[in-house]
């Protein structure tokens, strides 16, 4: 019983909305098995296709201001969530059908891609956890300088420090270390040795994931062996793997999105789309690819740690905000050392 | 008496007599006393001073008109910062010991220096305040830098330095853990947590305060919840926990994996029991004017640590279903469920919404597998299919492990209770769920003994006497393997009969079945006794009857040999066959016994009395094959399962 829009009824107007491989079967099948019966579950597949591509249209329709962004990213997430339940419907009904070969090979290999994608999800609340940690950073600026009253040098000073702190935050842990060291012996540190222990562990992106974990590896090993499946197997499940092989291609998407958007251990983008444009989300999907992958390449953009158009807002105005204090000249002697 | 810890800190040695200690008079140096003096005095004046000048800057209501600024700011700026270099070089011992003299009248010129600063601020910028404000700004800056060094040094170091879980240990007992037994202490001991002592929680406090009313109180938080965020990862990896992919989780072996989660629940239960208590208490302590702050700081921690708790618990839900998982499976939620009052006491309340739903929603999974594999027993015994018999008719391999099972799962019966309630909930919440739970209970409702006879009809114990209907079903099907009747009846007593102690024999699945039940089967096994002795000995009577020797008042001495040597027969025929037969319950074992000798022995003897005398002197023993002693002597040898002689005997 599909849960989306309602249908038309003339078969006429299936062929230009649905898949055309599964028309091709229904063809076949008719003389076989009871019409009706098949135009069911022919429906709810076709409406999944629908409802997948129309949402990705959504998505892709957004302009470059707001691709990327933190609201764009969530209606990605409610997209996402929005598929996977209209697929748990779908499934749900068939539960019988799918402990048989071979649909259980199909429902299996979902199950451990979903898994991995678990896996990328736990590593983003890592990614989302340091972002939270560089507000922290921006709110010390702001208390010290967002002020109706007189700001005095130390505020400036504060921000300074605030600014430093957010800038090491925001790079690499390999290109902090340095960065790290300058920056204790300008505001008089006696322990160097033990600020490493304490900031590298700050900027840890391994709370839940283990430390070998690979972003990129996972993606690859969730898009590893993803198939359109072939007619005779379109017809040995009635089309259901084509839902499986939908939704797998889905979460890959929507995983590899997060990833190209958050900072998280080991980020790399290089995993490979490419699908049948003979299905109706491939071309969105794909077109949203080809602009994430392009602002990645970007050259203010290629070493940044996450894709978020906020986090290149934080880098822009940070960058901003340090040219902006290192020109304000005070005219009283400063100690030095401080 | 106080102690002089002796330090060497960059070369100097710091035993020598510190020049600002004030609160034993005994402790002063002569020499020095003039200096010391002056120096209190001075500082005491400035102090005043300073309070004096920002009482007087912020009563002005027209701040276009600053007054003149005394030198006393300046004089005050040049203190502070002396003493920041004097921390910074190490002339000054800051880390272990009580708050000096000089810690506390820092403390409070930085608080002094804040409120200044303040008071500044409310002036626009001009030729005469603009540089003193400046001046006094960058001295708080730098003091504040200066402190948060101080809070990390302290949350760091302190925590690595094992001298100091004695110190808590033996001083402190405000910090410690409401639920430890004494017994535990033993263990409290080598595993502090969290391990500061009461004077550096002071100076901790102390800090925080002051960075907090100066505005500061970003920079405060970030270095707290970064440094218990760390330490409290570093006691979870003392508890051997690690942080293991989901991905991989489900890639492990059973064992491997059952060893995961034992020491999971032992990390989550130190969490619940001393880790998050006590970082509750210290986070009371440092932030004690602050309740918001505490809680809040708290909160975050509890949340980051939880989840990543949680995400274990999750993987485990999701592993491969099969029936020996499920006890460790009902492990891990009941400890889940403990976790929600430790966190309840703590957090702020939206936290502790929040994480209470997600915990919740991990048992949910948890509970929903436990029930899919509890519920596979049924698939277990449907496709226990036998093609021959157990020998001897003795108690099914399957009956024992399936009373077993329920034995162990009922032991969880408070927890199953409510795991198969939610899921009789979420089922019927489910609109298109294909409801196979009720729908087999209408089935097994038709069985007689069953259903209906069980008092309590909760979820869990519906699904126990589903269990249990299919058993019997099982076991009557397999009891029509045997051709014999006698044995076949054999068979279901020895079961049934099983099935019943087991029963009886444990508190929670009595409380499930219900004494009806237990009466209801009694009844059933003993209606398999008298089937059994019917089948066997009822057919042996006959020839011990009187009836029919009698002819003409003369007793028919052909028909009398005849009816002897049918007996002996019949009784070796029995007795051949049934002698492998087991009969496991000893109690069982005996009331057969007893039932078939009351049956048997004393027509026998009367039969024998009466009518050995008819037969020919010379030829009684060819006939009279077995004294009744004999006869009874074999009976109680049956059902023991090994065969006996068969030897005469004679009296």
């Amino acid at each position: 019983m599909p849960a989306t829009d309602c249908q038309e009824a003339s078969s006429a107007s299936f062929s230009s909305l649905g898949f055309s491989i599964l028309s091709r079967r229904r063809d076949q099948v008719h003389s076989m098995e009871s019409p009706h019966e098949a135009t069911a579950q022919e429906i709810e597949l076709e409406a999944f296709q629908k409802l997948v591509a129309e949402r990705f249209h959504e998505l892709a329709a957004s302009n470059s201001g707001e691709l990327l962004t933190i609201p764009w990213t969530r209606k990605l997430l409610e997209v996402f969530l929005c598929i996977q339940e209209e697929f748990r419907v779908i499934v749900f009904n068939k539960k019988g059908f799918l402990n048989k070969p071979p649909m259980d090979r199909y429902i299996n290999e979902f199950f451990e891609r979903s898994v991995k994608g678990l896996d990328v999800c736990n590593a983003i609340r890592d990614g989302i956890e340091q972002i939270r940690q560089w507000q922290k950073q921006l709110e010390i600026i702001l208390c010290a300088l967002d002020n109706q009253r007189s700001i005095g040098e130390g505020q400036i000073r504060r921000a300074k420090k605030a600014l430093i702190d957010l800038t090491i935050g925001m790079l690499d842990e390999k290109e902090s270390n340095t960065a790290l060291a300058h920056r204790n012996r300008s505001f008089g540190r006696s322990n160097v040795q033990r600020d490493r222990k304490s900031f590298g562990h700050f900027r840890s992106l391994s709370w839940s994931v283990s430390r070998s974990w690979s972003a990129a590896k996972q993606l690859q090993a969730l898009g590893n062996n993803m198939v359109a499946p072939r007619p005779n197997e379109v017809i040995a499940t009635n089309g259901l793997n084509v839902a499986v092989f939908t939704m797998s291609y889905v979460l890959l998407f929507v995983m590899w999105a997060l990833v190209a958007a958050i900072p998280c251990q080991d980020r790399g983008l290089q995993t490979h789309f490419s699908v049948s444009r003979q299905f109706l989300w491939a071309v969105p999907m794909l077109s949203l690819h080809e602009r994430i992958l392009e602002e990645s390449k970007k050259r203010d953009r290629k070493n940044a740690c996450g894709l978020l158009k906020e986090i290149h807002e934080i880098e822009k105005y940070a960058r901003h905000m340090n040219e902006l204090i290192d020109s304000v000249q005070f005219p009283v002697d400063r100690r030095k050392g401080g | 008496m106080e102690k002089n810890l002796s330090f060497s800190k960059n070369g100097q040695n710091l035993s020598t007599p510190r020049a600002f200690r004030f609160e034993h008079t005994f402790d002063r140096y002569p020499r020095s006393r003039e200096n010391i003096d002056e120096e209190y005095w001075n500082r005491v004046q400035i102090s005043q001073d300073i309070d004096q000048l920002t009482h007087v800057l912020s009563t002005i209501d027209d701040k276009s008109n600053p007054p003149d600024i005394p030198d006393c700011v300046e004089t005050f700026s040049r203190i502070v910062e002396s003493i920041i270099a004097k921390y910074n070089s190490g002339e000054i011992n800051r880390k272990f010991g009580k708050m000096t003299e000089e810690d506390a009248f820092f403390i409070e010129a930085v608080k002094r220096m804040s409120k200044l600063a303040n008071a500044f601020s409310e002036f626009p910028s001009s030729a005469s305040t603009s540089p003193v404000f400046n001046r006094i700004s960058m001295v708080l800056q730098r003091a504040m830098a200066f402190l948060e060094e101080e809070f990390r040094s302290l949350l760091e170091d302190c925590r690595d330095n094992p001298q100091s879980n004695y110190d808590i240990f033996l001083k402190n007992s405000s910090f410690n853990y409401k639920n430890q037994d004494q017994s535990d202490q033993r263990e409290t001991e080598s595993c502090d947590f969290p391990a500061y002592s009461l004077e550096v929680v002071t100076k901790m406090n102390n800090i925080a305060c002051t960075m907090i009313s100066a505005g500061y109180e970003t920079e405060c938080c970030q270095v707290y919840s970064v440094s218990r965020r760390i330490a409290f990862n570093e006691q979870m990896k003392r508890l051997e926990f690690e942080k293991i992919n989901m991905d991989d989780v489900l890639k492990m072996q059973w064992e491997t994996l059952e060893g995961e989660i034992s020491r999971w629940i032992k990390v989550v239960k130190t969490c619940s029991g001393s880790l998050f208590p006590g970082e509750k208490n210290l986070g009371e302590s440092i932030f004690s004017d602050h309740p918001l702050i505490c809680g809040s700081l708290f909160s975050n921690l509890a949340r980051a640590v939880v989840i990543q708790l949680l995400d274990f618990a999750e993987a485990v839900s999701m592993a491969k279903r099969s029936a020996e998982k499920l006890f460790k499976f009902l492990d891990v939620y009941e400890t889940l469920q403990d976790l929600i009052p430790a966190i309840n006491d703590s957090c702020s309340h939206e936290c502790e919404h929040q994480l209470t739903w997600e915990i919740a929603a991990a048992c949910d999974r948890i509970g929903e597998s436990a029930v899919s594999i509890f519920c596979d027993l049924e698939n277990s015994i449907k496709s226990d299919v036998a093609k021959s018999p157990v020998p001897g008719g003795a108690v099914h391999p399957l009956t024992r492990y399936v009373m077993n099972y329920l034995k162990y799962a009922c032991e969880y019966k408070n927890t199953l209770e409510k795991i198969f309630e939610k899921h009789a909930n979420l089922e019927r919440s489910l609109p298109m769920s294909s409801k196979l739970s009720s729908s087999d209970i209408e089935k097994e409702s038709e069985s007689p003994h069953n259903f209906e006879t069980v008092e309590s009809k909760t979820p869990f114990s519906i699904q126990v006497v589903t269990v249990m209907d299919l058993l019997d079903t099982n076991l009557e099907s397999k009891s029509k393997l045997y051709r014999d009747p006698s044995l076949r009846y054999i068979f279901l007593m020895n079961n049934g009969r099983y099935i019943l102690q087991k029963v009886k024999g444990s508190t929670e699945v009595r409380q499930v079945m219900g004494d009806t039940w237990c009466r209801r089967r009694s009844t059933v096994v003993r209606q398999f006794h008298k089937n059994y002795q019917r089948e066997t000995w009822t057919r042996i009577l006959p020839c011990l009857s009187h009836d029919g020797l009698q002819v003409n008042g003369k007793v028919n001495k052909s028909v009398l040999k005849e009816r002897f040597k049918i007996f002996s027969t019949t009784f070796d025929e029995i007795h051949r066959t049934q002698s492998t037969w087991v009969v496991s319950d000893e109690q069982l074992q005996s009331e057969l016994r007893v039932s078939i000798t009351s049956v048997v022995i004393p027509a026998y003897r009367s039969f024998v009395g009466r009518f050995k005398q008819h037969l020919d002197s010379g030829k009684v023993d060819k006939y009279v094959k077995y004294q009744p002693e004999d006869i009874e002597t074999l009976i109680e040898g049956l059902f023991d399962g090994n065969p006996t002689s068969m030897g005469r005997r004679r009296t």
